[in-house]
């Protein structure tokens, strides 16, 4: 048998491949297994339609944390950001639109046209989305401290933080503080008296979630997403050729540094001696011994999955049964034969460069708030929110020429139906979404080539993601920062030695941000140390 | 001029007279105005049927704080507090779940839905007074300022740090999630029959605007768990002679004490004087002064209406204006002719002696708030019913009964008509939905009292009709209450004060705001010269 591996990687991932790099940066030589075909998880870019490719799953970046992407040369690997001038395109069935530019002040201009004093209110809220974001985004790349003895080190930076914090002066703490567990329908009216405009922004805290923008604890996650950009709406920025593209940037970085990676390869089983890991058994059979396990995979699938509960304490198995990582999300890739026509853009001087952003359905408070009502008990919603980009506008590559990819993110799909089962109830999910589309661009249906749908069976099956929930997890309140995933196991360990989580089921934890994976390497080269 | 007062109290509710009679009993000289012919605000026992007296708003005890209980002597002055025996939820299917303040029998009766839940409610309850234990300091406490440099606001926050620690590692986990959790969510994790999950979730949602479903409920279930009986945590019940009494005995204390009493005295404005509070004038004009002012009533009030703007700052406004109240419930008061049935367990018995619940499944509970999320008030509420004539004869004729329904959700902003419009359908919900349940119902009602949110605001005062004097949400509690900054009973006018259920910490007759506010005014202006 071949001499004990330093790390093996479970999971391809971007968070995966981000630990993979610092690790190897380090000289260790990590494995990274991954049981697909391609690297990425949910990070990636397929052709789902002959000729037409666009990214699955996730199709907008966290973004990825700029120390990372510089740290790990991915431009240099291949990455090359595109940015639509227009970020965010939203129709609403008045026939009006917001259409909202990267540059604040353009932005503003364009809300003017429905309110002067929601205009000056976007300004507002974009320099307070700055203010707090640069405290916040300390807090994403700290580990987690222990609340019940925490070490000098955790004290000293979250005293940097505090600091900072003070920083903000009397008033503004206070708010920040008042802000966090607030509903984000609540947040939104503090500034804005356009329904559809609070809508937009509020989707933010909403995205992802079992959350309606009615729902407590919302705006800490649109604050958490604005540590990474604090534009209002957040980010339209894609790498060319999807989201694959960075993923496989990552992983030519990793593979640079000196990880090694293998793609089609299983892993079935953690295998834990002496109350240590000890490396992983494939599907297949075949054992590979490891002086130390990472795993890029949800807590769930990680620790009721993979490692046998008699290595761990009962009432964290409990524990974990109990992690709320149910998904609400799914998702439909649309090849079309040409662009579909936005009634709201027929006399806007936008035109389709409005197209070139993200596409925002949800066009009310109430309407974002009663598509999550139906998911409460087990049916997907009939009005869904709608996430939609249409990546092709700026990166010819994904579709043949003059033709294009759409991609739909949909909110809310329950994991569990009441009634029937996703394999009976994907078709009238597919058509529920291009209905509500089809609403606000009629021709859609006529245009539509090929469709992939992908419901929350579909990310777990085929995708890994448990309970098909995007994030590993449900990013609420209970289940953030020192409670992510759970208290008093915040920071990258497990109860079995050497066994470790690098996951979006570790904090932060929130999209494409390679930020969990980075903190994980960094506790890693600590405990090796 | 001379100032006949030292300190002025706005509104003879509660918490009004709490802090009225622990300022007079140091020796202040204390008026305490109240703007109707009955004393006590939402605390008011009221014969609106000939022969039945109704605890018209407010209508059971346990909250009250066992302390404020002690030191103003309110047994001698006719406090008496009749336990209330358990709860009863009947469910659609012909069953119900009966849980009693005996222990073995309530653990007979959960083994009949589930014997995993009969295990975990012990534990459950273990875990409940831990963690009350934990919070019940803090009810007590001037709540801390997080950013300020002050060494005694870190000394309070290291307080609770060092109380937190000393906590057992799994009560530290759940009082974490406790914080944070939606009420539902916290009890999954407990247990598993659902009707039990939704009579105790019920409890999370009383008078706020959330649903069982909505984070931050699950702290609600422990500010309610807290009631407090002779030190047993989660014991509730009647105050004899209805709630009213409780506020008649405060009163009394406060009378004893010193303080004067002025009924039907509504005061119109605060006079203020170069940034400092100077006296009241009544809304007949009449201006009387004080050195200080103490308003019980809640902030929307004090501060928008009695005090003109350009007195304030226009942060502490614009606070002021956002802070939420979304009143979203209601109350049915009924004078019955003789018991109601209920088809579960017919006939008179223990079981009416409690607390009755409408409260048959989580989902029922949900879509109940799903709807008043839109501006309609629940086609099938929530209720929470008792029959206090059972064990309080009383108030009501001999053989007769008041049926007290608590009900929720009712928002004060419908989406479509007014209140006034809506007030009948509203009420025969209520009984339609009692009676799916006790059949007789409809046929045994002499008398009946329907309350909107609305008329909770007419008639107490209490903002969109908001019976805690505002959202109890995370952001509007501790620190936070009511304004961020202004958490200490001290306001941005100088000599002036709040002393409701809007400051820490909230709502429900417990005092301790009237109580704690007290002590402070008693710290800025020395004791009185008694």
């Amino acid at each position: 048998m071949a001499a004990a591996r330093e790390i093996v990687i479970v999971g391809g991932g971007h968070n995966a491949l981000v630990a993979a790099f610092y690790l190897a940066q380090k000289g260790l030589k990590p494995l990274v297994l991954e049981r697909r075909a391609v690297v990425g998880g949910a990070a990636v870019t397929e052709e789902f339609h002959p000729g037409f490719r666009c990214s699955t799953v996730a199709h907008a970046g966290g973004p990825p944390l700029p120390s990372i992407v510089r740290y790990m040369q991915l431009a240099k690997h291949g990455l090359e950001k595109l940015e639509s001038p227009v970020r965010l395109f939203a129709p609403s069935p008045d026939g009006r639109a917001l259409v909202l530019a990267s540059d604040p002040s353009a932005a503003a201009r364009q809300i003017e046209q429905f309110s002067k004093k929601d205009a000056e209110k976007y300004i507002e809220l974009h320099k307070a989305l700055e203010r707090t974001g640069a405290i916040l985004s300390d807090l994403l790349t700290l580990t987690p401290p222990v609340i019940e003895k925490p070490s000098k080190g955790d004290l000293w930076k979250l005293l940097k933080v505090g600091r900072k914090f003070r920083g903000l002066g009397k008033k503004e703490m206070m708010r920040l503080l008042r802000w966090g567990p607030m509903a984000v329908a609540d947040f939104v009216a503090e500034f804005f008296e356009t329904d559809l405009l609070r809508a937009a922004v509020a989707a933010r805290g909403i995205y992802g979630a079992a959350m309606g923008p009615w729902s407590a604890g919302s705006t800490a996650l649109l604050l958490l997403r604005a540590a990474s950009d604090p534009f209002p709406v957040g980010n339209s920025a894609y790498p060319r050729g999807g989201m694959g593209a960075l993923t496989k940037a990552m992983a030519a970085a990793a593979i640079q540094a000196g990880a090694e990676i293998r793609t089609g390869a299983e892993v079935e089983q953690i295998v834990v001696k002496d109350g240590a890991a000890a490396g992983v058994v494939l599907r297949g059979g075949e054992e590979i011994s490891a002086k130390r396990v990472v795993s890029g995979a949800d807590p769930q699938r990680t620790l009721l999955g993979l490692v046998d509960p008699v290595h761990l304490p009962p009432s964290f198995t409990v524990k974990m049964q109990h992690y709320r990582c149910k998904g609400m999300a799914a998702k439909l890739n649309l090849a079309l034969d040409a662009l579909p026509t936005f009634s709201a853009l027929k006399n806007s001087s936008e035109g389709n460069a409005a197209l070139a952003g993200r596409i925002h359905i949800g066009p009310g408070i109430d309407y974002l708030e009663r598509a999550f009502d139906d998911s409460k008990y087990g049916d997907f919603s009939r009005a869904p929110y709608l996430d939609v980009s249409i990546p092709s506008i700026l990166d010819s590559s994904l579709a043949p020429a003059g033709k294009h990819v759409m991609s739909i993110y949909m909110q809310f799909a329950p994991y569990r139906l009441k009634q029937g089962d996703w394999m009976q109830q994907r078709d009238a999910l597919a058509d529920t979404i291009i209905k509500t589309l089809a609403a606000h661009a009629p021709d859609l249906p006529g245009k539509i080539l090929a469709r992939q749908i992908l419901t929350p069976k579909d990310l777990e099956e085929t995708y890994g993601l448990t309970g098909g929930h995007p994030f590993h997890g449900e990013l609420a309140l209970d289940q953030l920062f020192t409670m992510r995933p759970l208290l008093g196991w915040a920071r990258y360990r497990t109860p079995v030695k050497g066994l470790h989580l690098c996951g979006s089921g570790t904090h932060p934890g929130n999209g494409i941000t390679g930020a969990s994976g980075a903190n994980a390497a960094r506790e890693i080269l600590n405990d090796l140390r | 001029m001379p100032k006949k007062y030292d300190v002025i109290v706005i509104g003879g509710g509660h918490n009004g007279l709490v802090n009225a009679a622990y300022l007079a009993r140091a020796g202040k000289k204390v008026l305490v105005l109240e703007r109707r012919y009955v004393l006590g605000g939402a605390a008011v026992t009221e014969e609106i049927v000939p022969g039945f007296k109704f605890s018209v708003f407010s209508y059971v005890v346990s909250l009250l704080r066992p302390e404020i209980i002690r030191d103003l002597d309110l047994p001698r002055h006719g406090l008496e507090i009749l336990p209330l025996d358990g709860t009863m939820t009947p469910m659609p299917n012909g069953d119900y779940l009966w849980r009693v303040n005996d222990h073995a029998k309530t653990r007979r009766e959960l083994d009949r839905h589930s014997k995993l839940d009969a295990e975990a409610y012990d534990e459950f309850a273990q875990s409940m007074v831990a963690m009350c234990r934990f919070v019940k300091p803090i009810l007590g406490m001037i709540p801390p300022d997080p950013t300020s440099l002050d060494p005694r606001d870190w000394k309070k926050l290291a307080f609770l740090g060092k109380r937190f620690q000393s906590l057992a590692a799994e009560d530290k986990y759940n009082l974490v999630q406790l914080m944070t959790m939606s009420a539902a969510d916290f009890l999954d994790q407990w247990f598993e029959t659902d009707v039990l999950k939704a009579t105790m979730s019920a409890s999370g949602i009383i008078g706020t605007f959330l649903g069982v479903r909505s984070t931050g409920t699950a702290y609600v279930l422990l500010h309610h768990y807290m009631g407090e009986i002779d030190g047993a945590f989660r014991s509730w019940g009647f105050s004899r002679g209805g709630t009213g009494a409780i506020s008649s005995a405060i009163g009394a204390a406060a009378r004893e004490a010193g303080a004067e009493i002025r009924m039907e005295a509504p005061v119109a404005r605060i006079m203020v004087k170069n940034g400092s509070a100077q006296g009241v004038a009544l809304e007949t004009g009449e201006e009387i002064h004080a050195d200080a002012v103490s308003s019980s009533v809640d902030p929307n009030l004090t501060f928008l209406k009695f005090i003109e703007s350009r007195e304030l700052p226009g942060y502490f406004l614009e606070e002021v204006r956002r802070y939420k109240y979304r009143g979203s419930s209601g109350k049915v008061n009924l004078a019955l002719d003789e018991l109601p049935n209920f088809k579960c367990l017919p006939g008179p018995g223990r079981h009416l002696r409690g607390a009755i619940s409408i409260s048959p499944s989580t989902e029922y509970m949900e879509r109940a708030y799903d709807q008043a999320k839109y501006g309609e008030y629940s086609r099938r509420p929530y209720i929470d019913m008792v029959i206090p004539s059972l064990t309080d004869p009383s108030v009501a004729p001999p053989g007769k009964h008041v049926l007290s329904c608590f009900v929720q959700y009712a928002p004060y902003k419908l989406s479509s008509g007014t209140w006034d419009e809506q007030r009948e359908a509203f009420g025969d919900t209520v009984i339609e939905t009692i009676a799916e349940y006790a059949p007789n119902l409809k046929d045994i009602i002499i008398g009946k009292q329907v309350i909107t949110p609305l008329d909770i605001e007419r008639q107490t005062g209490l903002t969109e009709g908001n019976i805690f004097q505002g959202e109890l949400s995370l952001e509007q509690l501790f620190f936070l209450r009511p304004v961020a900054g202004w958490a200490r009973y001290r306001t941005p006018i100088r000599k002036l004060y709040m002393c409701g259920s809007a400051t820490h910490p909230g709502g429900g007759v417990m005092g301790a705001p009237g109580r704690l506010a007290a002590l402070e005014i008693l710290r800025d202006t020395g004791k009185g010269k008694r």
